[in-house]
């Protein structure tokens, strides 16, 4: 058998030549070009499928690793930055999504891309090389490379193929983006610097395990500067939440789906809003645990506080304000998505709310939350991604996006209204299917992180949270049930329209082939949980012990600042044993 | 120190090419052919290259005015480089008449460069900067003779004769100060950086900073540095688009070169001279440079004010390199240099492609005029947005690597909680990141314009081979060094001259086996 870590280098690279291989066969014509594109696909999904079904994935906690001297060079600095690739629980999943997203994005762009075919596959196929690195990725600056990369397809997808407004988000998605990220990049390079300086003797290594390592150890023995870790998690913040995207910076994320092509939108709601909350995991939590939970750190700069000394009292206790961003971002979502009249503007506001959850689940920061979390990332990226495809292929049929226009769709497509159906289960989490898993772990853990894992004087505020996180719930499935009902159900509603080109019928075999991938998985995840779970297990747990040390560390001072009277009988909270607990 | 026969010969590339200018001048009056000139040009150019690139990793040698060291190295290689891609670029776009005074003109800028790169005196550093003026001049009028270039040409004179003379004050004061003109001086004969910290001890102390800040205005100057930018977007606009590439490039490496030539030598490792000023100026010069860009319509204009964007990254490698010379470490200086060549080799890419691409006959002059490119030439438009890429410093290109190596130095002063500025370098970390954000708005809309909006009724036409092979060369080497950064950062770094080590009074033949080579 071939070693694992050849097959992840496939999976990287394979889509990399195959826009090599498209660019010598474009002059063949369109129909060559499409071919390739699905051939490369089919080749990287094979690759990912035996790399994260190995066993080694649910034996090992790192595995399939590459690890090569990249730039190692001391002119600038001591740098040593390499190309480290390699998998792990939290990455695991997202890893394998992104290659399938990619065949589900080509088969569904198959009839509808018309102009400049070439072009758009290899955008596509690039964009799939961005995203498997970006998670494959295990040195902070390979991962960064990847993660700025991914725009440039993403921007082309949208520029070129988009709608009417498609120049505007396309620029939009851009420089948000990349506003953020440009943060995000000083951030890392502190965290490098700051290691460099404390224990490697001065080479500056960007291997993110180290790292890791490092700055969790110093963090638990009170060496890593609390102040200097808001500041480096808040510049991380600028890049992820820009892409989650966190309440109050979700205004490009409509923009850019609605006008995007339904590939452009399948990858950009599956896989690439998932980089940031991948990122406040892999960086925000595991490099700088007490950023989020201490309790009282000085955010404004001493030249500042030495003039006004009564100003130095102002600190940020940023945790609660965390949960609080998601929440709005899951209520407000929802509610928004309530109003739309677009199909697809519904279903993006859908994504600001169901990444509102993902979030809420991982910082919870005990293991139902972030396992759900984890979980939810992967099952959005599902349904999320199919419900796009849908859309996708009902507009390629009515050339209209509006959700008055149609009705009564099920007794004249009744395949399509059955995958719609599927999904949007799916999305509303009902029981069996992948959804239900991933939204109930999480509202477990804030549930869990409210009530018995509460922090003192912070309780009703987080039991508001986790009791406004249930009405999402409710709105989703409010606003979802209203979509089909009114698309499916009902009297036939079609809009008229005298394009010979549309297909007028029910979906076509390749149709079918994009969604079955995913609907076996809505269905596989939804029944066992456990076996996706366990193959995170490992690396969760070590997130969930990062955490909970966290916690016990600033207990006391929780305790000080705002316990109305002592409470002995508080039950503290235990660092877990990574052996021990395991589903 | 006393100019010798060995001084002589060290400069043999750069006296070539001067007695080439010299001919071209000459014989030209006689001879009106046209297709003759960019090959005398690129002859003595082509010698001149294996010259230096065997000269490459001598020994550190002193003499006379001259100084030869890595970063010599480096600057002559870049200066040939960038002749010989001028020539490639000019072969077809001169006229008639005009051609062997372009081509002796830009000979001329090309030893200017290399004196330079390798100067270890105020005033040869002077004179190899006047060296690339004054032909600039001359050169910015032959690209194109109508009343914008002439205006845009009277306005570069006069500026720069300013600048010239501002430096030339500044190295009046330290003149007066230092008594000497050496920049590091040998065993026999002090040196500005011997003697400095005597200065700063003095009364006369307090002028050295004076000094500093005239030479820093003047050379800030050439590399368009905010207050001294306003030629740049006039000028560029004046010009064709060969000319705007050259200017683009060759004042910017004579001024990088110099400041790092004064900084890495001159600058004491004791004090912080004169870091908040460069870091203001970096700060300045970037956000000016962006925002002013980001409403521009005329590409040449629009290339201005990036390259003016571009001095204000520099700068902040600049002020990493003064700020951080007490550790005695030149790692500004290093990235300073590895973004001034991708900045280069981008910028050129760029102008080659505007030069190569041609609508309704005429110049690219406004960026409509790239409408719809990616469809009727599609391959130019694609090496284009490799360089806009670059140039806005997106992985995994070339530029990326450039701005990291830069921000990497401010973020290492900003977390040295010992060092006095630390306040400053996280401001200018965070104000260098957001630029970059900034300046990605106008590199996209090139990418734009190329690709998302519908071809023209007149499809863009091509012309010059030469052209064509600059932008081929430019986009492979973005790419290139974007997959592997670490062969050129290796080439480029400076190193501080050790003091104690530099051979003193090298007679011709006494010298260490090594490097008899190149006096043969």
């Amino acid at each position: 058998m071939l070693d694992l870590k050849f097959l992840l280098l496939g999976t990287l690279f394979v889509p990399l030549a195959g826009v090599g291989v498209i660019w010598v066969v474009a002059p063949l014509g369109d129909r060559a070009v499409r071919w390739i594109a699905l051939l490369v696909a089919l080749v990287t999904l094979a690759c990912a499928t035996t790399v994260v079904f190995s066993n080694e994935a649910a034996t090992r906690a790192e595995f399939a690793v590459t690890d090569v001297s990249w730039l190692a060079n001391s002119s600038v600095a001591p740098l040593d930055v390499r190309f480290h690739v390699g998998l792990d629980g939290l990455s695991l999943w997202m890893f394998g999504l992104s290659p399938l997203l990619t065949l589900t994005a080509i088969l569904v762009s198959w009839e509808t891309i018309r102009d400049r075919v070439a072009l758009f596959y290899g955008m596509l196929l690039l964009l799939e090389f961005g995203c498997v690195g970006v998670f494959s990725a295990r040195d902070i600056v390979l991962f960064y490379v990847f993660f700025e990369f991914t725009l440039i397809p993403l921007f082309f997808l949208v520029g070129v193929w988009g709608s009417e407004q498609r120049q505007y988000a396309a620029v939009k998605f851009f420089l948000f983006t990349l506003a953020g990220s440009v943060l995000t990049l000083l951030g890392l390079l502190a965290i490098v610097v700051w290691n460099a300086n404390q224990w490697n003797g001065g080479t500056w290594t960007f291997s993110i395990p180290d790292l890791s390592t490092n700055l969790r150890l110093a963090a638990s023995e009170g060496n890593l500067p609390v102040k200097f870790q808001l500041m480096v998690f808040l510049a991380l913040f600028a890049g992820f939440a820009i892409k989650v995207p966190l309440f109050p910076l979700h205004t490009w994320l409509p923009l850019a789906h609605v006008q995007a092509p339904a590939a452009g939108s399948v990858m950009l709601a599956g896989v690439l809003l998932k980089i940031g909350t991948y990122g406040f995991v892999r960086f925000g939590i595991l490099m700088l645990p007490d950023a989020v939970l201490h309790p009282g750190i000085q955010i404004l700069p001493s030249v500042l506080t030495n003039v006004f000394p009564q100003l130095s009292g102002v600190t940020l206790f940023l945790y609660p304000w965390l949960l609080v961003l998601a929440v709005i971002g899951i209520v407000y979502g929802a509610l928004v998505a309530l109003a739309q009249e677009d199909f697809k503007r519904l279903i993006a506001y859908s994504s600001v709310s169901h990444m509102g959850f993902c979030v809420l689940g991982l910082f919870a920061l005990n293991r139902p939350g972030l396992q759900g979390g984890t979980l939810q990332m992967v099952n959005h990226g599902i349904s999320t991604g199919a419900l796009f495809a849908l859309v996708g292929m009902i507009y390629e049929r009515y050339h209209t996006r509006e959700i008055s226009a149609l009705g009564g769709l099920a007794k004249r497509l009744p395949i399509l209204s059955f995958f719609m159906l599927l999904f949007t289960f799916s999305s509303i989490g009902l029981p069996g299917l992948n959804g239900f898993a991933g939204e109930v772990l999480v509202l477990l853990g804030m549930f869990q992180r409210a009530w018995s894992q509460s922090i003192v004087g912070w309780q009703p505020l987080l039991v508001a949270i986790a009791v406004l996180a249930v009405s999402g719930v409710v709105l989703g499935a409010w606003y979802m049930l209203h979509l089909v009902q009114r698309v499916f159900f009902g009297p036939l509603k079609e809009p008229t329209h005298n394009d010979a080109n549309a297909p007028a019928g029910d979906l076509c075999p390749r149709e079918v082939l994009a969604l079955t991938p995913l609907a076996i998985l809505v269905v596989w995840i939804g029944v066992a949980p456990g076996f996706f779970l366990s193959r995170t297990a490992k690396t969760l747990n070590d997130v969930e012990a990062v955490a909970a040390n966290a916690f016990v560390r600033h207990q006391k001072e929780y305790q000080r600042l705002w316990a109305t009277a002592p409470s002995p009988e508080e039950p503290p909270i235990v660092p877990v044993e990574l052996s021990q607990r395991g589903p | 120190m006393p100019v010798d026969l060995e001084t002589i010969l060290l400069l043999l590339p750069e006296g070539g090419l001067l007695l080439s200018a010299t001919a071209l001048f000459v014989w030209g009056a006689a001879d009106r052919r046209r297709s003759w000139w960019p090959v005398c040009a690129a002859l003595p150019l082509i010698v001149a290259l294996a010259m230096v690139v065997r000269d490459w990793g001598s020994p550190v040698l002193m003499s006379g005015p001259l100084i030869q060291d890595a970063t010599g190295d480096m600057g002559r290689v870049l200066a040939v480089a960038l002749g010989l891609v001028m020539v490639l670029m000019a072969w077809r776009q001169t006229q008639r008449e005009l051609a062997s005074e372009f081509f002796g003109g830009l000979l001329m800028v090309v030893a200017g460069l290399m004196l330079v790169s390798r100067a270890n005196d105020l005033v040869f550093l002077f004179l190899g900067t006047e060296l690339v003026s004054i032909p600039t001049y001359m050169l910015l009028f032959l690209g194109k003779r109508n009343r914008a270039s002439a205006e845009a040409t009277v306005k570069y004179f006069f500026l720069s004769l300013l600048a010239s003379a501002l430096f030339l004050y500044g190295v009046s004061f330290v003149y007066g100060m230092s008594g000497t003109t050496l920049l590091v001086g040998a065993a026999d004969m002090e040196g500005i950086r011997d003697k400095l910290p005597a200065i700063m001890q003095s009364e006369l102390g307090g002028l050295l900073p004076l000094g500093l800040v005239l030479v820093l205005a003047g050379l800030g100057f050439k590399i368009t540095a905010v207050p001294f930018h306003f030629y740049a977007p006039d000028v560029y606009q004046g010009t064709t688009n060969v000319n705007a590439a050259f200017l683009a490039c060759a004042p910017k490496i004579v001024g990088i070169l110099a400041l790092t030539r004064i900084v890495v030598n001159v600058v004491p490792v004791e004090v912080h001279l004169g870091s908040q000023l460069v870091i203001l100026l970096a700060i300045v010069t970037m956000t000016v440079g962006n925002v002013c860009a980001l409403w521009q319509t005329h590409v040449r204009r629009l290339m201005a004010y990036s390259s003016i964007a571009h001095a204000g990254y520099m700068l902040i490698g600049l002020a990493v390199g003064i700020a951080s010379a007490s550790s005695g470490g030149l790692h500004g200086l290093s990235a300073m240099l590895f973004y001034l060549v991708l900045y280069v080799v981008a910028t050129l890419g760029t102008f080659g492609a505007l030069a190569y691409v041609r609508s309704r006959g005429e110049e690219i002059e406004h960026l409509d005029d790239l409408s719809g490119l990616s469809q009727t030439h599609a391959a130019i438009a694609a090496m284009l947005s490799v360089c806009m890429l670059s140039l806005a410093g997106i992985p995994p290109l070339a530029g990326f690597w450039g701005k990291l190596t830069l921000f990497s130095g401010a973020v290492e002063l900003a977390l040295d909680v010992a060092h006095p500025l630390r306040g400053w370098f996280v401001v200018l970390a965070v104000a260098g990141a957001l630029n970059a954000a900034i300046a990605a708005a106008y590199y996209l809309r090139v990418i734009l314009v190329m690709y998302f909006k519908p071809p023209r009724a007149d499809p863009q036409t091509v012309s010059g081979h030469g052209l064509q092979t600059v932008l081929v060369i430019c986009s492979l080497l973005l790419v290139l060094i974007g997959a592997n950064p670490g062969r050129l950062l290796d080439t480029i770094e400076p190193r501080r001259v050790p003091a104690q080590q530099v051979p003193v009074e090298t007679e011709l033949g006494m010298n260490a086996p090594d490097d008899g080579q190149e006096q043969k």
